[in-house]
C-alpha cells in the first residue's frame, strides 16, 4: 500500500484552484477549494485539527469531486483522493448519514437493487408523480421525506431493466466483439440509451457480451468514503470482467467507467493492501466509453457521414466532468455528431465545467448545486441549441432540472442516443 | 483586554467572523506554503467596516494583516504574530468604468481577470498581467507592484494606478490621486503605497487607468545557439526603437525539460525567445519584420512567426509549461524573481550556471528578457538534506551575483517574509531607517502588517 498524502502533497498553495472550482465561485470561501481541503487534511493528519467539529463533515462533504482543480493544477495534486480518504475519516467520526447506508447497502446487491426498483415500480403511483413536460421526462416524489425534495426531478423507473430485457451474448457478424457493463442509470432509469447503444453495436454487426453477474461499480460509494463497501464490488466485478474475453469494455455511463478505469486501482493502491492491484489496473486498460470506441476502433464516423436526421436540428455538448477528466473523452463525442447531416453543431460557453450534480452532492448540498446548475442551464440556452447532448445519466438529470427550472424547451439527450437516432435517419 | 476587542469585531461582523481553528488555518498561508493562522479572520464589504475593524485592532493594539486571493510569493499575506486577517475578498466589484476618462474604480478584492473579462465589451484593457492573473486580487497586486510579461511595453502596477481610497491604522478614510492626468497636489501618497506590500495602509478602492486594445498582434518564436547572443539581440531590438509587448526567454535546461515532457518539437538549444508585438496592422507588420532581420543579424537559427491565435498559443506552450514540468527534475525548487539591467541578462545566466555547477545544483532560468526579470529555479531533492542546505546557499550567491551586476533581488514577488535578510544589502541600512520612519508615520503602533520588510 502506498502512501496516500503522496497523491496531495505536491500541492504549493498557489491558489490557482480558486480560479477554476466551480463550488468556490458560489461559496467564496477558503474551505471549499481544493487548497483548503488539502490544507484541512493535511492538519487533520498532524494532529492539528479537531474532525469532530461539524464544520469538517462540511467543508469535506461539499465538494462536487469534479477534479477541475486537478486538471488545472500545476503539480498535479489530487485534491479528489484527499477529499475521499478525509470523508472516510468522517464517517468513522461522525456516522453516515441513513440514507447513504441504505444506498449502499441497496447498491451492494443486484437482488436489493432489482427490487427495491421493482418496489417503485408497483407503488410508483402512490410515491411518484411522473413529469412529462419538461426537457427530459423524469419523476418527483409525492410524499414528504427528509432526503428528496417534492419538486426535485429525479430518474424516471423503466419497467424492464436493461439486463433483463437482453441475452447474455447477442453475435455479431464481423469479428469484433465488446462487452458491456451498463451502470445502474441506464439499468433502471435511462434503458433507452441502453437500447440505442445494443442497436448501434447490431448495425456495425459486433458482437455483445452483457454479463448478468455484473454488480453496481461502487461509485457513489466509494465518492462518499465508504471505501470498504467500494472494495467489496470492485472484487466482484474484476473478478466477472477478468474471465470475460473481449475487445473493450464499453460502459455508456462515465462514473461508473470513472470508478471501474481510475478507482479501483486507487482503491488496491492507496487503501487496500491487496493482490488485486494489477488485476484492477489491467481492468482498467480495457474500459472504453462508448463514443470514444465508435471514434478510435470502429468506421461509425465514416457511416455517420452518409446520414441524416429527418430535420434540422442545432446541437451543443456538455462534457461531463468524468468522461472528460477521468476517461480523457472530448473530441470524440463531438466529431461523432459534427459528422450527421442535418445536425449543426455549436459550442456553448464554458462546456467542461461541471453542470454541479456530483450524485449525492445534489442531495446534500441542493441549493449550491442548483446554483452552479443554473449557470449551466445559462449556457446551454445562450448557445442557441434546441438539443444539449452529453454523455452522462447524472448530468441529463441535473441538466434536465435547471433547464425546467429556467422555463427552458432545449430538450437533454445521450450521445449515443443521437448516433441512434441518426442511423436510422429519425427525429431527435 | 484583547477579549474585549475580538468580542467587538465579532458583534460587527456576525457570519464574517470566524475564530475557529478549522477555519483560521484556512488563511493562515500563501504561495510560500509556510502557516501562520491568525487569531480570527473577518470579512469586510465596505470601506466604512474596515474603518471599523481598524479601530477597534488600532485601541488594542492588535496586528491586522490585509489579505486577498493568497496567491502571494513572498509571504505579505501571513499573520506572523497572529491577529486578524482581513480578508477583502468580498469587496469585489467593478464601481464605475469611464470610458470618457478611461479609468475604471474597482474595489480592491477584484480579481485582475475578472476586470479583464469586464472591459473587453469596452474594447478597453488594463496592461498589467501577473501569470496569477486569474487569482490574485487587484489589492494584491498594488501591495505587491505586479507585473507581467507585457511590462516591456505597458510598464507595471505603479504606470496604472492613478489613486486609491485607503484606510489608515486609526481608521480614518482617506483618498489619494484622482482621475487628472495633471495632479501634483502634494505628497504622492497614491504612489508610496503602490509595491508597500500592505504594511502601511488598507487600500480599499482603486482608481485605474485602463488602455484600448490593440487591433493587431503578432507572436514570434527565435532559437538561438548562445544564450548571449539572445540576450544581445534583445537589447538591439530595444536599442532600434521597437518596443515588443513582451519578450519571454527560456533557458537550455528550461527547453530541454519542457521537451521531455511534452515532445511539443523543441530544438536542441541554448536559448529560445518569444517575442510579441501589439499595435495597428502596419506598425505590427512593420515591427515583425525588424524584428526578424535584428535576430537572423544576432545569429537567430530559426524564426518562425504564428499565422493566427492557436498557433501563437502553440508558441506560449513552452513558456508556460516550465513551472509544471520542474518536477521532472526535482522535487523540491527555490524560486526567485531577480532582475538585472537588460543588457546584463546574458551575463548573470552566466553566473548562473557557473552557480549550479560550484553547488552541483540544476538551476533552470527563464522570464522576461525584455525587462531583465529572470525567474531562477534551483533545483533539489526535498528528502536530501544537504542539497535543501546547498540550494540555500546557492540562492545566496545568486543575490550576490544579482547585486553584483546592479540587479535588484526581485522584479515582481516582493519582499515579505521571503528576502528581508537581502534587502539591505541591496539599499544600505540608511534607506531601511528611512523605511522604518514611513512606517512609523502611518502606523505608530506598527499594527499593519507587521514583520514584513522587517518591519
Amino acid at each position: 500500500m502506498k502512501p496516500i498524502e503522496e497523491s496531495w502533497d505536491s500541492c504549493v498553495k498557489c491558489g490557482i484552484c480558486r480560479s477554476v472550482c466551480p463550488v468556490f465561485k458560489e461559496k467564496k470561501e477558503e474551505p471549499f477549494v481544493a487548497r483548503g481541503h488539502i490544507t484541512l487534511i493535511q492538519e487533520l493528519i498532524k494532529g492539528n485539527v479537531d474532525f469532530s467539529s461539524k464544520k469538517a463533515k462540511k467543508y469535506l462533504g461539499e465538494c462536487l469531486l469534479c477534479t477541475t482543480c486537478v486538471e488545472s493544477c500545476p503539480n498535479n495534486a489530487h485534491t479528489d483522493l484527499a477529499v475521499v480518504a478525509a470523508r472516510t475519516t468522517v464517517n468513522k467520526i461522525h456516522g453516515i448519514p441513513l440514507y447513504k447506508r441504505v444506498m449502499a447497502k441497496t447498491m451492494s446487491s443486484r437482488k436489493l437493487l432489482d427490487l427495491s426498483v421493482r418496489l417503485g415500480n408497483i407503488f410508483s403511483s402512490v410515491i411518484f408523480k411522473t413529469v412529462q413536460d419538461v426537457p427530459r421526462q423524469g419523476i418527483n416524489v409525492k410524499i414528504k421525506n427528509p432526503v428528496v425534495e417534492k419538486d426535485r426531478l429525479l430518474l424516471p423507473i423503466s419497467k424492464k431493466t436493461f439486463l433483463n430485457t437482453y441475452p447474455d451474448i447477442i453475435k455479431g457478424s464481423s469479428s469484433k466483439k465488446v462487452a458491456v457493463f451498463i451502470g445502474c442509470a441506464v439499468n433502471y432509469a435511462y434503458t433507452e440509451v441502453g437500447d440505442a447503444l445494443v442497436d448501434i453495436l447490431e448495425r456495425l454487426g459486433i458482437e455483445i457480451v452483457i454479463p448478468k453477474a455484473q454488480a453496481c461499480c461502487g461509485g457513489p460509494i466509494y465518492y462518499s468514503g465508504m471505501v470498504d463497501t467500494a472494495e467489496k464490488l470492485a472484487k466482484k466485478n474484476i473478478k466477472l470482467f477478468e474471465k470475460i474475453e473481449a475487445d473493450a469494455i464499453l460502459i455508456p455511463e462515465p462514473t461508473c467507467a470513472a470508478a471501474i478505469k481510475v478507482e479501483y486501482p486507487r482503491i488496491f493502491k492507496y487503501f487496500s493492501n491487496d493482490e488485486y492491484l494489477e488485476r484492477a489496473q489491467k481492468l482498467s486498460e480495457r474500459i472504453r466509453d462508448p463514443a470514444d470506441y465508435f471514434y478510435n476502433d470502429t468506421n461509425l464516423i465514416d457511416i455517420l457521414k452518409n446520414t441524416r436526421l429527418n430535420r434540422e436540428y442545432t446541437v451543443t455538448y456538455h462534457d461531463s466532468c468524468h468522461l472528460n477528466r477521468s476517461l480523457g473523452v472530448k473530441t470524440e463525442p463531438r466529431e461523432l455528431m459534427k459528422a450527421i447531416g442535418n445536425l449543426e453543431f455549436v459550442e456553448m460557453k464554458d462546456a467542461d465545467r461541471c453542470c454541479g450534480n456530483g450524485g449525492t452532492f445534489s442531495v446534500d448540498f441542493r441549493e449550491t448545486s442548483l446554483k452552479i446548475g443554473r449557470r449551466k442551464a445559462q449556457n446551454i440556452i445562450n448557445s442557441g441549441a434546441d438539443i444539449v447532448v452529453t454523455g452522462c445519466s447524472g448530468c441529463m438529470m441535473q441538466i434536465a432540472e435547471v433547464l425546467n427550472i429556467e422555463h427552458s424547451k432545449v430538450s437533454v439527450k445521450h450521445t449515443i442516443e443521437i448516433i441512434d437516432k441518426a442511423l436510422k435517419g429519425s427525429d431527435l | 483586554m484583547r477579549k474585549k476587542a475580538y468580542k467587538k469585531l465579532k458583534s460587527i461582523f456576525k457570519d464574517r467572523y470566524l475564530d475557529e481553528k478549522i477555519d483560521t488555518i484556512q488563511y493562515a498561508y500563501d504561495a510560500t506554503q509556510r502557516m501562520y493562522p491568525p487569531d480570527a479572520v473577518i470579512f469586510p464589504k465596505t470601506a466604512q467596516e474596515v474603518s471599523e475593524a481598524m479601530k477597534i485592532v488600532h485601541k488594542y493594539s492588535i496586528s491586522v494583516v490585509p489579505r486577498g486571493w493568497g496567491s502571494g510569493f513572498s509571504g505579505g499575506a501571513l499573520n506572523i504574530d497572529g491577529g486578524i486577517c482581513m480578508s477583502l475578498e468580498l469587496m469585489n466589484k467593478v464601481i464605475e468604468i469611464d470610458e470618457d476618462n478611461l479609468i475604471a474604480t474597482v474595489e480592491a478584492g477584484l480579481v485582475n481577470y475578472e476586470l479583464q473579462e469586464i472591459l473587453k465589451p469596452y474594447g478597453l484593457f488594463f496592461p498589467p498581467d501577473p501569470s496569477s492573473w486569474k487569482f490574485s486580487t487587484i489589492g494584491g497586486n498594488i501591495a505587491e507592484n505586479a507585473g507581467g510579461p507585457r511590462a516591456v511595453k505597458y510598464g507595471v502596477m505603479k504606470d496604472w494606478v492613478m489613486g486609491l481610497e485607503l484606510v489608515l491604522a486609526d481608521g480614518s478614510i482617506i483618498h489619494s490621486g484622482s482621475k487628472n492626468v495633471k495632479d501634483v497636489a502634494g505628497y504622492d501618497i497614491t504612489h508610496l503605497i503602490v509595491g508597500s506590500e500592505g504594511t502601511l495602509a488598507i487600500v480599499t478602492k482603486a482608481l485605474l487607468k485602463l488602455y484600448p486594445i490593440p487591433e493587431h498582434k503578432k507572436t514570434m518564436q527565435v532559437v538561438f545557439n548562445d544564450m548571449s547572443r539572445a540576450a544581445q539581440t534583445v537589447s538591439s531590438i530595444i536599442k532600434n526603437k521597437i518596443i515588443p509587448t513582451s519578450i519571454e526567454f527560456i533557458d537550455r535546461d528550461a527547453i530541454k525539460t519542457v521537451e521531455d515532457a511534452l515532445h511539443i518539437g523543441l530544438p536542441k538549444a541554448d536559448a529560445i525567445l518569444i517575442v510579441e508585438v501589439d499595435g495597428d496592422l502596419c506598425s505590427v507588420d512593420e515591427s515583425v519584420s525588424k524584428i526578424e532581420i535584428l535576430c537572423r543579424q544576432g545569429g537567430a537559427v530559426d524564426f518562425k512567426v504564428a499565422q493566427d491565435d492557436k498557433e501563437a498559443d502553440e508558441l506560449w506552450i513552452a513558456r508556460r509549461s516550465i513551472s509544471p514540468t520542474l518536477k521532472r527534475i526535482a522535487d523540491g525548487k527555490l524560486n526567485e524573481d531577480i532582475v538585472v539591467p537588460r543588457s546584463k541578462l546574458a551575463e548573470m545566466i552566466k553566473l548562473a550556471q557557473n552557480i549550479s555547477k560550484k553547488y552541483d545544483l540544476p538551476i533552470v532560468n527563464f522570464g522576461h528578457a525584455g525587462d531583465g526579470n529572470i525567474h531562477v529555479n534551483i533545483m533539489y531533492h526535498t528528502d536530501k538534506e544537504d542539497e535543501a542546505k546547498k540550494a540555500e546557499k546557492a540562492m545566496n550567491a545568486i543575490f550576490d551575483a544579482c547585486l553584483s551586476l546592479s540587479g535588484t533581488i526581485s522584479g515582481e514577488h516582493g519582499i515579505g517574509i521571503t528576502k528581508d535578510a537581502f534587502l539591505e544589502k541591496q539599499l544600505g541600512s540608511r534607506s531601511i531607517e528611512l523605511f522604518k520612519d514611513v512606517k512609523r508615520a502611518f502606523d505608530p503602533k506598527n499594527i499593519i502588517n507587521p514583520h514584513k520588510m522587517k518591519l
